[in-house]
């Protein structure tokens, strides 16, 4: 396949949509919203909005994300996308950014188990209009400004910040709809969260340059997930995850015919994507992407390992960083560093040769084990530990982290009831086991099949 | 042993197994809630227990049943669930 050249961005400014107001931008309970009303809807939130610097999305609808997005966007307001609604996190975002408007839902609702969650109070509570209205301004962005900061890892206490800027944003969206051929006003059901830069671009983002249309949810448990395709106008695409295409398949779902299943956040094992393919008929594609730079390449996964860059990306090596490669993204001031070790094979095509090694992945968040290590050996009472990672960690969505201390007067529940309070639910270890010393050799280091072999002595495996 | 207590002693070993969590059914505390502060549990669990569930009661768990009935609060409540709408 030829692509075309590099993609250039124009100086400048760009409109919020380019799409023509009759279009069908989303679906949401039974309704189609157009590209007009959702104009209206945007203009109606925007003079609600008091004047800071910066907007917290906190929306679990998706529309009502979209919105959001699209009212602070054209108020001049930087948006922060947080997926992490914990008291503690928010307390954090409102420290960091004291000049804060903070967004949620008219009508809170729980997602994945979690809670039942209300907002902050203060919070302007968003909704679409509650009688539709027929259009509004269209307002151009300029194309240097930051759009949106996303943000990556709870494990080193504080997460980093991530700046987009517009011109970022619009280049990545225009790229995956030509990577796609999202072309027919595709029906777009999501999984992802519309605060993960993943589901952000492409449910939030999409829909404004690319015509095609995102669904509003929930969508979380599999029968959900088939219900909102069922609702969706084919030609349908599915955004979802590894960890939900093994629940889906799981629940033998029955589903709609769906033109093509995009997966992100974790590498898709091939025997499960070739799964999916039979079972539904369809095509299995994978994002590679990071918080830092966005979706940058694709691949068929039961087509080989190779990936294939989009038109607004180039890799090279990184200087100075051992197996290190940078991403250089159009719209993106400083090349970003690479998470993962990667061989190229030009043309825009590459291999994943693996994480680097302090790097670890779970449910589409990143944490480095040096920082995990550091916040257990930071426990009061507490001599020697570490993180073990699992060997199916890459092969199996479902593994979690597991730890070994040395405490002596400490509980097990005391050390995780600690970690608790400093890092991201996901990375708490699934078992907590104290032993007398860690099986370190001479130089300090921790083999792999010495903490195995003390694993299953304590626990009493075979 | 009444039902309400034979029904969650069943779904505390259905979580245990479902998640290998390293713990006896016995230890789930029936009243602390689920996620969070309580057993620790995320929406990657909220997934796996949903497909155990739908095995072995024949009833999928949807986003609007945690909405209305709080059915995570607690091993007492996602049981009470159950045993609500369980098909076999």
């Amino acid at each position: 396949m030829t692509e075309p050249p590099p993609l250039r961005l124009r100086i400048g400014s760009l409109p919020l949509t380019n799409r023509p107001e009759a279009d069908v931008l989303f679906r949401r309970r039974g309704e189609a919203i157009t590209v007009g009303r959702f104009l209206a809807d945007v203009a109606a939130l925007a003079a609600r909005l008091p004047a800071r610097s910066h907007a917290l999305n906190l929306c679990a609808d998706r529309y009502n994300a979209l919105l959001a997005f699209a009212a602070a966007l054209s108020r001049d307001q930087v948006v922060l996308l947080s997926s992490d609604r914990s008291d503690r996190r928010l307390a954090e975002i409102a420290a960091a950014y004291p000049d804060l408007t903070v967004m949620a839902d008219a009508e809170t609702e729980a997602v994945g188990g979690e809670a039942r969650w209300e907002p902050p109070p203060g919070a302007i509570r968003v909704a679409p209009l509650a009688v539709p209205g027929r259009g509004g301004p269209n307002p151009a962005i300029p194309s240097d400004r930051v759009a949106v900061i996303g943000f990556t890892s709870g494990s080193t206490g504080r997460p980093a910040a991530h700046p987009k800027s517009w011109a970022a944003l619009v280049a990545a969206a225009v790229a995956a709809g030509e990577r796609f051929a999202l072309r027919d006003g595709t029906d777009m059901v999501a999984t992802v969260p519309p605060q993960h830069m993943y589901g952000f671009e492409t449910t939030i983002m999409l829909p404004l340059h690319v015509p095609t249309t995102s669904h509003a949810g929930p969508c979380f448990y599999p029968v959900e997930v088939a219900e909102a395709l069922q609702a969706a106008a084919a030609p349908r695409v599915l955004v979802t995850t590894p960890l939900q295409l093994r629940a889906l398949l799981g629940a033998a779902q029955a589903m709609p015919s769906v033109a093509a299943v995009i997966s992100a956040t974790a590498p898709l094992d091939p025997a499960l994507a070739a799964a999916v393919e039979a079972a539904w008929n369809t095509r299995v594609l994978e994002i590679y992407g990071a918080t830092e730079m966005g979706s940058i390449a694709s691949r068929r996964t039961v087509e080989g390992e190779s990936w294939t860059l989009y038109r607004s990306v180039a890799l090279r090596p990184a200087e100075g960083v051992p197996d290190g490669t940078e991403a250089v993204v159009a719209g993106m001031a400083a090349p970003v560093p690479l998470a993962d070790a990667v061989a190229l094979e030009g043309e825009g095509r590459f291999r994943l040769l693996g994480r680097r090694t302090d790097i670890v992945k779970l449910g589409g968040k990143r944490a480095s084990l040096a920082s995990l290590n550091r916040i257990l050996l930071g426990i009061p009472g507490v001599a020697d530990g570490v993180f073990a990672v699992p060997d199916d960690l890459d092969r199996n969505p479902a593994a979690r982290l597991a730890v070994f201390a040395v405490a002596p007067g400490l509980a097990a529940e005391t050390i995780l009831a600690a970690l608790r309070r400093e890092i991201e639910p996901v990375f708490l270890p699934r078992s907590v086991t104290l032993v007398p010393c860690l099986p370190r050799d001479a130089v300090g280091k921790l083999p792999r099949a010495a903490l195995d072999g003390l694993r299953r002595q304590v626990v009493g495996l075979a | 042993m009444s039902s309400a207590l034979a029904i969650e002693s069943e779904v505390a070993a259905l979580i245990v197994e479902a998640l290998h969590l390293e713990m006896r059914p016995e230890e789930i505390d029936p009243d602390a809630p689920l996620f969070g502060a309580g057993l620790g549990l995320d929406s990657i669990d909220a997934l796996e227990i949903a497909l155990a569930i739908s095995r072995r009661y024949g009833f999928q768990l949807r986003s609007d049943d945690e909405r209305n009935g709080q059915i995570f609060a607690s091993l007492r409540n996602l049981s009470a669930h159950i045993d609500k709408n369980r098909q076999h």
